[in-house]
C-alpha cells in the first residue's frame, strides 16, 4: 500500500509542477462556466442537465490531455526504468497512477460547483437530479481516465497516445456505433437523475477491465 | 572464484527478443564485499544483463537470484535489496531534488522518520547538498549522474547495478564516485559496468570481459594480465641501419619478433616493437646489444595492459552465428 501511496504523492507533485494540469482544469472551468451562462439564459430554467451534457463532450476531449503523459512520459524520460526496479508491484504503479489523475478529476469537478451558487439563489433546481448528475460525471471520467492511461501505456509517444484514447472515447459517445457499450447512453441517465446499479456498474467495469490490461501488459512487457 | 557468499548469481541466463538473442548462457556469479567490473564494447550485452539483474525485465532462459531470491518471480521483494543506476539516470524533471529522493526512499520501504537522515547520507556521499532545493531539471549533466547514484544507494542495498556510474562526470566528481563505489563495496556486492578500463584496473577485485552476448573471461585484473602475457613488448627508439639493427636484436635471447618503422618527423630514428618473453630482464640485454654500437633514445618495457587484454578478447571471440 505505502508503494502505491507513494507513487500517487509523486504524481500529484507532478501535476502541479507542470503547467498541463493548470492549463486543463482553466479550459475545462472557462468552458464549463460558458456552457453553464448559456444554457441558463436560453432556456431561463434552473437545471444543469443541458450544462452536464456540454460537460460530458468537454471532458471526453481534455482526459486525453491528462491521461497521455501517465506512462508515455515515464518511457520517455526512461524513468519507467526506475520504476520497474523500485520494490512496486505493476498494480501498484497503475494504481498510483490512477488515482493521481482521478484527483484531478476530482478536483476539476470541484471547481465547477460554484456554477450552483447563481443556480441555487436565483432558482429552486433537484438537488437529486444535480446531485446524481455530478456522479454520473465523475463515473464517467473515471472511465475515460482507465481507458486513456492504458492507452499510454502502450506508446512513449505522447501525442499518439492522446489521439488514440481521443478518437476511441469520442467513438464510445456514438450510441449508433457501440449500442449498449455507449458512454453517452449511460450517462443520460444519471442526468435525468437516475442512478442506475446497471449504469454504475457499467463505468466500474469498464474502468477496471481498462486498468487490469494496463497492469497485465506492464507484466507482461518486462 | 570468490571465497565470499555470492548474492548476484547468474545460471546459464539467455535473454531472446522475437528470434534475436541478445545474451547467450551467461553464468557468473557476485559475492558479498566485491566490485567486479563488466566490459564490452557498445552493444555486447551489459545494459541487458543489467536490467535483468536488477528485475527490470525477465531472462528468457536460465535464472537470475539477487540475494537469495529468484529475479522471475520475487523481484518485487529482491527490489529492495538492490539499487540500481541505469545508463541514462532515472530522474523526473519536474521534481526538486529532495522530493524525488523522499519519493524514492519511501517507494524503497525507508521508515517515515528515517528518511531525513537517509537523505542526508546519500546526497553528502554524493555531494549534492549544493542542489537539495534545486529542480532536476536545472542540473548538470555531473549533478544527474550523482543524483542517480544517490537514489541508487538509498535504503542501504545489499547489491548495486552502476551501468557507466562516472559517463559525463568531471574528473575531480569521477574520483569522489569512485570513492564512494568503493567504500561501498567493502561490504556489499556491486556490479559495474563502464567503459574506462583504467577504472577497473583501479576499483574492481574481478573483471568479466562480455561480447556478443556471451562471457569470454572473468578473473582478477592481474589473473587476466598473467593470461595474456604474450602481449608483453619491449618498444626501443634508435638511430642505426636497419638491417644490421635487425640482425642484432633477433639475436638476443628472449626476442621472438620486431617491427622496425620510421619515426614520425625524424626518418633517421627508428622505432622497434620487440615481441618479447615473460622474462626479467630481457630489456637489458636488448638495451645492451643496441647502446654498445648505435645511439639508443628510448627503450620501454610495456607490461599487458587490460586495454589490450580487453582488445585481444574482443577481438578473438567468434562471431556467434545464431546471433547475426
Amino acid at each position: 500500500m505505502s508503494g502505491t501511496l507513494a507513487v500517487y504523492q509523486k504524481e500529484l507533485s507532478t501535476y502541479f509542477r507542470s503547467p498541463i494540469a493548470y492549463y486543463v482544469v482553466a479550459v475545462f472551468l472557462l468552458g464549463t462556466g460558458y456552457f453553464f451562462l448559456y444554457n441558463i439564459f436560453l432556456t431561463g430554467e434552473a437545471t444543469m442537465a443541458e450544462t452536464f451534457q456540454n460537460m460530458g463532450v468537454l471532458l471526453l476531449t481534455l482526459i486525453p490531455v491528462v491521461s497521455m503523459r501517465l506512462f508515455s512520459a515515464e518511457y520517455s524520460a526512461r524513468t519507467m526504468e526506475l520504476l520497474l526496479a523500485l520494490p512496486l508491484k505493476p498494480w501498484q504503479i497503475v494504481l498510483g497512477k490512477y488515482f493521481g489523475a482521478v484527483t484531478m478529476l476530482l478536483l476539476m469537478t470541484v471547481g465547477t460547483l460554484i456554477d450552483l451558487v447563481p443556480l441555487y439563489l436565483f432558482g429552486t433546481p433537484e438537488t437529486t437530479t444535480v446531485l446524481s448528475g455530478y456522479v454520473g460525471f465523475v463515473l464517467l471520467g473515471m472511465a475515460c481516465l482507465a481507458v486513456g492511461q492504458f492507452f499510454s501505456s502502450l506508446t512513449q509517444n505522447q501525442i499518439v497516445a492522446a489521439l488514440i484514447t481521443a478518437s476511441v472515447l469520442l467513438g464510445y459517445v456514438l450510441r449508433s456505433l457501440f449500442g449498449y457499450l455507449s458512454f453517452a447512453l449511460h450517462f443520460a441517465d444519471f442526468i435525468r437523475g437516475l442512478v442506475r446499479t446497471e449504469a454504475v456498474t457499467f463505468y466500474l467495469v469498464v474502468g477496471a477491465i481498462a486498468l487490469t490490461l494496463n497492469a497485465s501488459y506492464l507484466q507482461w512487457r518486462r | 572464484m570468490s571465497s565470499s557468499p555470492a548474492v548476484i548469481v547468474l545460471e546459464s541466463v539467455s535473454k531472446r527478443y522475437g528470434s534475436k538473442a541478445i545474451i547467450h548462457d551467461l553464468s557468473f556469479t557476485v559475492g558479498k564485499g566485491e566490485i567486479v567490473g563488466f566490459l564490452g564494447p557498445n552493444g555486447a550485452g551489459k545494459t541487458t544483463t543489467m536490467r535483468m539483474i536488477a528485475g527490470v525485465t525477465v531472462a528468457t532462459f536460465g535464472r537470475v537470484t539477487v540475494a537469495g531470491y529468484d529475479m522471475a518471480t520475487q523481484n518485487a521483494d529482491a527490489a529492495r535489496q538492490i539499487g540500481y543506476l541505469p545508463e541514462h539516470p532515472p530522474l523526473y524533471d519536474t521534481l526538486d531534488v529532495s522530493a524525488y529522493l523522499r519519493f524514492v526512499a519511501k517507494v524503497k520501504g525507508v521508515r517515515r522518520a528515517a528518511i531525513p537522515v537517509e537523505l542526508e547520507r546519500v546526497t553528502a556521499a554524493c555531494r549534492l547538498e549544493a542542489v537539495v532545493r534545486h529542480e532536476v531539471y536545472k542540473l548538470s549533466r555531473g549533478y544527474r549522474q550523482r543524483l542517480g547514484l544517490a537514489q541508487a544507494l538509498l535504503g542501504k542495498p545489499e547489491v548495486l547495478l552502476l551501468d557507466e556510474p562516472t559517463a559525463g562526470l568531471d574528473p575531480g566528481q569521477i574520483q569522489e564516485t569512485r570513492e564512494v563505489i568503493r567504500s561501498f563495496g567493502a561490504d556489499h556486492a556491486v556490479l559495474l559496468s563502464t567503459h574506462i578500463l583504467s577504472e577497473v584496473t583501479l576499483i574492481c577485485r574481478r573483471v568479466a570481459i562480455i561480447n556478443h552476448g556471451r562471457l569470454l573471461a572473468i578473473d582478477s585484473p592481474s589473473g587476466l594480465e598473467r593470461a595474456v602475457e604474450q602481449t608483453n613488448r619491449v618498444t626501443l627508439q634508435v638511430t642505426a641501419p636497419a638491417q644490421a639493427l635487425r640482425e642484432a636484436l633477433l639475436s638476443v635471447e628472449g626476442v621472438s619478433s620486431l617491427e622496425i618503422h620510421a619515426s614520425p618527423g625524424d626518418h633517421a630514428v627508428l622505432t622497434v616493437d620487440c615481441q618479447v618473453d615473460a622474462r626479467d630482464g630481457v630489456e637489458a640485454l636488448i638495451a645492451r646489444a643496441v647502446a654498445s654500437r648505435w645511439d639508443l633514445h628510448r627503450l620501454e618495457r610495456q607490461q599487458p595492459t587490460l586495454e589490450n587484454i580487453f582488445l585481444k578478447y574482443v577481438k578473438e571471440a567468434p562471431l556467434p552465428g545464431e546471433a547475426a
